[in-house]
């Protein structure tokens, strides 16, 4: 075997010009003087070759679909996710100012005007109206702070994640990361985070990353609010899940409707529950805030039929884990008790957007 | 940078690279080119979409090649191929094209061996990475994982040892080497089968 291993150890080594003149002029030697060395070598070398233009074919073939893909979507007039965004920081601005001219007016006529009741709640549309856009000026400003963190606009995909540990270890499915050139993650409060994958199970479609950045936090109020189920639940479960399947958190509710998932696959659950793409990897949480498993897909075929991996497919990841990242997770959920609004307040801090660059 | 400005070579060598700027211009600047030409000869958009890329990926191998110069332009160049890409696909499929992928006179003509040659270069390619590709999935896990994360995903020693659990780079480089040694052995059995 070792033997072997030193064949490949050069071979590699004479194809990405790393050998020095010595070891070099050896080889040269060897492959000159010993016939079945040499036809070893070559072997090895070619299949090396092979393996190099394989992956390398195959990243461009990709490129190519990917590039396709960006023109269709083009075509079909529907602005990319990353430049809707841009757009509506324009669009919202601009919006602004009129909604503050329309409200005016209106303001204006309705002083001159005594029965203006109809009208009022109109007004009062206007104001809500602003208050909102006063709401995402709040969030442009805090972006446009953010300009230097925030990666150079690509072709951009997005899913859901969540944290595993207040100081940046966070969840999300593994398709939303498969074959990224870089991820940032988007945190609740809008910022920008470069992140790394640190393991990844593709069969069961879960990867964990980290944030890179040292003195991260999800939330000031410290430790996670909720605690990951060991068990599988029962089947008729009510359950809750938050995602980002646009700028925006969304929440959606169902039960689990079978205990396992696609094609009868034990690690997944079946759950009805509408989910939309970019919710991949989004938590589903229990009444008492247990997560119970992770949001992964849904049936094409119809709307409300969602698929989620268990966590405890998550914590056997967790625990094959090398010893230098420890995750400790919380043992107990602090939102059983709650309401529903109140424990959204507390989960939605450590949820995130996954943003992929590919 | 104005990738306008760009020299056919510089182009190239952005292809070779698999650079995205340069790759994504280069394509925007011919696929409908060639998307229009299939469509107007029994095929599909999507059926250009795919010769178009046929023919990229065949560009892409050629400017692998050391000090590799194209006789004419890229946009030339890769419509020329692809037309002879959509020509053999005809004949394949046994519906007799009622053209010829140039036009007498044109300039096409004058190289059609040399086009026919790439594109059956590349299909011998094709095979021998189909070959490759089966062997790998043959190896199972986590032999398969492992070479991919290094060779397809870009991950270092250090990386896949800390996800794959090693305790060392050096281990996790000792596994990779063995998987290669298996990997060897299963696709020159492949071979020796065909």
């Amino acid at each position: 075997m070792t033997i072997e291993n030193n064949i490949w150890k050069r071979a590699e080594g004479y194809l990405n010009n790393t050998l020095n003149a010595d070891e070099l002029k050896f080889l040269e030697q060897q492959i000159a003087k010993d016939k079945d060395f040499a036809a070893e070598f070559h072997g090895a070398a070619n299949m090396l070759r092979s393996i190099q233009a394989n992956a390398a074919q195959q990243k461009f073939k990709h490129r190519l679909t990917s590039i396709q893909a960006n023109i269709r979507q083009e075509q079909k007039e529907q602005p990319r996710k990353i430049s809707l965004r841009l757009h509506y920081i324009r669009t919202a601005s601009v919006a602004a100012g009129v909604a503050l001219l329309a409200s005016l007016g209106v303001n204006f006529w309705n002083n001159r005007n005594q029965n203006s009741t109809p009208k009022y709640s109109e007004l009062r549309k206007v104001r809500t109206e602003i208050e909102g856009i006063k709401q995402s000026q709040k969030r442009i400003i805090k972006d446009l702070d953010n300009k230097a963190n925030k990666p150079a606009i690509d072709n951009m995909y997005s899913g859901t994640g969540f944290a595993l540990t207040n100081d940046g270890y966070l969840l999300t499915n593994y398709h939303v990361t498969e074959g990224a050139d870089s991820v940032y993650i988007q945190t609740h409060s809008g910022d920008y985070y470069k992140a790394f994958m640190v393991s990844f199970d593709a069969k069961s479609d879960i990867a964990i990353l980290k944030i890179e950045s040292k003195n991260f936090k999800f939330s000031k109020q410290g430790a996670l609010p909720y605690s990951f189920a060991t068990s599988k639940s029962k089947l008729g479960e009510r359950v809750f899940t938050l995602g980002y399947p646009q700028d925006e958190i969304v929440y959606s509710e169902g039960y689990i409707s079978s205990r396992n998932g696609f094609m009868g696959d034990s690690i997944q659950y079946r759950l009805e529950l509408p989910a939309e793409p970019g919710q991949s990897g989004a938590p589903v949480l229990d009444a008492a805030g247990n997560v119970v498993a992770i949001v992964t897909g849904k049936e094409s075929k119809s709307s409300g039929t969602t698929y989620a991996v268990c966590s405890n497919t998550m914590l056997r990841l967790l625990h094959n884990l090398p010893q230098s990242n420890i995750i400790n997770l919380p043992k107990s959920s602090k939102l059983s008790g709650l309401s529903r609004s109140q424990q959204i307040e507390k989960i939605q801090d450590f949820t995130c957007v996954v943003n992929v660059y590919k | 940078m104005q990738l306008s400005l760009l020299k056919e070579h510089q182009l190239l060598e952005g292809i070779a690279q698999n650079d995205r700027k340069i790759t994504e211009q280069v394509y925007r600047d011919n696929y409908k080119q060639v998307q229009s030409w299939v469509q107007a000869r029994g095929g599909s958009a999507d059926d250009g979409d795919d010769v178009f890329q046929e023919a990229m990926t065949i560009l892409f191998q050629k400017a692998q090649q050391e000090g590799f110069r194209l006789s004419c332009k890229i946009g030339t160049y890769l419509v020329a191929v692809s037309k002879f890409i959509w020509y053999n696909k005809l004949q394949l499929q046994n519906r007799r094209p009622d053209f010829m992928p140039f036009d007498s006179g044109e300039e096409d003509a004058n190289h059609q061996y040399a086009y026919q040659d790439d594109i059956r270069v590349q299909e011998e390619r094709e095979l021998h990475f189909e070959q490759l590709n089966a062997a790998m999935e043959e190896l199972g896990e986590p032999c398969r994982s492992l070479l991919k994360a290094f060779y397809n995903e870009d991950k270092s020693m250090q990386e896949i040892a800390s996800v794959f659990g090693y305790t060392n780079p050096d281990n996790a480089k000792t596994q990779k080497y063995k998987c290669l040694t298996r990997l060897k052995k299963l696709f020159y059995a492949a071979q020796v089968h065909k």
